[in-house]
């Protein structure tokens, strides 16, 4: 099964993610109309900004066993075992936020939605775009990713590389491992700011 | 292998589904007071307050006992535990041979020890069956009074606020919620609730409760008199275990369990609101009878009983609740003695409302309070839970821009 795989060294900090994943999770679908909803929407992925003011697009991890899903005292987390994710049901959310107070990463944020009942106030998190699967789409955020920082594969293949990578750059006279360009040069740049 | 789960609650099920999961043919039999479908007991305040209807309590469908094979019975509490044959005995004497033994008993609230208690209209809020009672009675009440200003008192007041009724809270200590936030957080919610229309009087408590029949009145410490037609007492609750043979299980405030959740007497386990286990920010053994950590602690019980090797480092103290617009989270050693052993860090913008405290011992968090922004609570959570050292700046943990990525590397 694919999985979206976060690469933080990528991530350049762009926020696209973010406006993808909100247009996905609209009414209309498309970036426009969707400004002019009510309740507006609100993205699942949270780029946070680092030490470095480095991004990193933060995005539920689907953990198995959820601490979320363990803690949640209405029984409104499930997990939908096709995709292997975990889902807040907006109709039995209380927005008690003891799942925002489970969960690890952070990545639960509480607002109406269009989803949920109106006037309600629930909890919203990433639901590895199921809609958008059903119709043989990828993730919203995959999608718009330009820098590499999100990929939809299976997760196997993805530590395979990753093992990979790791291996060469262990070996003798291996190059130094490249990454984006972009978020070298930002780094970089950051960095000898805070060093002055 | 016999498993006898003595408790219907988060804990009791959280084990027996464990329990099913690794052991498929077992047979397992399921021992509780309340009759009702597991449901969600912090939930009981949201049908005073008229929000959730009582069906929509259960967090088990109505086939949960079939689909793991559990034999039930339910309506009666236990009386004892014959340990050397290796059997509890139910209330009215029938007795249930066991290999393994889970007491997910809980624990009852603690009864208000004034004279006048035997008066009608006086309850404490528990059990789904306590709020459909007190629900009876509001027609005809109008002057509600609540005592105690901790989690069930709070939760009380909100909801009989909310069913239109101007109730006043007693609370002994300086402000409310003592044992969860510290002062700052504590007069926070304090002005939030005054602001909507709650009479609070704070250092005062009840000598006792004056009526013929239906409570009509309570005599406060103060010797003054305050007329009352319902009262609801919030001060505590005390872990169910008089059933216990303290000659084989050890007891402190709750029973002793190990990392497995074992008791001191073998095959014989305890998790939930009934069970003392260490406090990984107090450093020492702790009563935290909350909702995940009973629901964790089934869990981790359950799997040891099947014959899985788990071990649950130890429990903490949390919570959370959203007070009308103000949204508060504690967590761990919230509230520690003044002492040189922890630093303790604030912040405190007063725009948007907001207040969060750290407390550390060395490098590691141990306790936090949050007021206002508690979205990355969890992460908090996470790193007293974990003993992570903090190697990054503290201050960056007290910023409301503080994310995952800055504790990455």
């Amino acid at each position: 099964m694919k999985e979206v795989t976060v690469h933080p060294e990528r991530c350049v900090g762009c926020m696209q993610c973010m406006i993808a994943c909100a247009t996905a999770h609209s009414q209309t679908r498309q970036v426009l109309t969707a400004l002019m909803e009510t309740p507006l929407p609100k993205s699942r992925v949270h780029v946070g900004a680092g030490l470095y003011n480095e991004g990193f697009p933060n995005r539920c991890r689907h953990c198995n066993p959820a601490p979320c899903m363990v803690a949640c005292l209405a029984g409104a987390i499930l997990r939908d075992p096709e995709r292997d994710t975990v889902l807040v049901n907006p109709d039995k959310c209380i927005n008690c936020a003891g799942c925002a107070m489970a969960c690890p990463y952070g990545v639960i944020r509480f607002h109406e939605d269009s989803t949920a009942p109106p006037d309600k106030t629930v909890a919203v998190k990433c639901d590895n775009c199921d809609q958008r699967q059903a119709e043989g789409l990828i993730p919203a955020c995959v999608e718009v990713c330009k820098s590499g920082a999100l990929t939809f594969e299976e997760s196997t293949d993805a530590l395979k590389r990753k093992t990979d990578e790791v291996a060469r750059s262990v070996s003798r006279g291996a190059e130094e491992m490249s990454l984006s360009p972009a978020f070298s040069l930002l780094t970089a740049a950051k960095r000898a700011q805070l060093s002055l | 292998m016999k498993y006898v789960i003595v408790g219907n609650g988060i804990a009791g099920i959280s084990a027996a589904e464990a329990v099913r999961q690794l052991d498929p043919s077992g047979h397992m039999t399921l021992i509780g007071d309340e009759t009702a479908l597991p449901y969600s007991r912090p939930m009981i305040s949201m049908v005073l307050d008229g929000s959730t209807p009582l069906e929509k309590l259960p967090i088990r469908s109505p086939g949960i006992y079939d689909d793991l094979n559990i034999e039930t019975r339910l309506g009666n509490r236990i009386s004892e535990i014959d340990a050397g044959r290796r059997e509890v005995v139910i209330e009215g004497g029938k007795r249930v041979p066991f290999d393994r033994l889970l007491i997910a008993t809980g624990a009852d609230a603690r009864p208000v020890e004034v004279p006048g208690t035997d008066l009608k209209n006086i309850y404490t809020m528990r059990t789904e069956a306590h709020v459909r009672h007190i629900i009876q009675t509001l027609p005809t009440v109008r002057n509600p009074l609540v005592l105690g200003g901790g989690l069930v008192g709070f939760k009380a007041a909100y909801g009989l606020l909310k069913r239109g009724l101007k109730p006043t809270m007693l609370i002994t200590s300086p402000y409310p919620l003592s044992m969860q936030v510290d002062e700052v957080a504590g007069k926070m919610i304090l002005d939030e609730l005054v602001r909507h229309g709650l009479t609070v009087r704070v250092g005062i408590s009840v000598k006792a409760f004056e009526g013929s029949k239906m409570v009509e009145g309570a005599l406060l410490s103060d010797d003054s008199a305050l007329p009352c037609d319902l009262v609801i007492a919030g001060k505590g609750v005390v872990p169910s275990l008089s059933f216990v043979p303290q000659d084989r299980i050890s007891v402190g405030q709750g029973i002793f369990v190990d990392e497995h959740m074992e008791t001191s007497l073998k095959g014989v386990f305890a998790a939930g609101d009934v069970a003392e286990h260490f406090d990984i920010a107090r450093k020492t053994r702790w009563m935290n009878a909350i909702w995940p950590e009973a629901a964790m602690q089934g869990r981790v019980a359950g799997m040891n009983m099947a014959g899985r090797n788990v071990s649950y480092t130890g429990s903490l103290s949390r919570n959370v609740m959203r007070i009308f617009d103000l949204d508060l989270m504690t967590m761990g050693l919230a509230n520690p003695k003044a002492d040189s052993e922890y630093d303790v860090l604030n912040a405190h913008g007063f725009r948007n409302n907001l207040y969060r405290k750290l407390v550390f011992r060395g490098n590691v968090l141990v306790g936090a309070v949050l007021v206002n922004g508690i979205e990355q609570g969890g992460l908090l959570l996470a790193l007293i839970q974990n003993e992570t050292p903090i190697s990054i700046s503290r201050k960056k943990l007290l910023e409301p821009g503080f994310n995952f990525r800055q504790i990455m590397n």
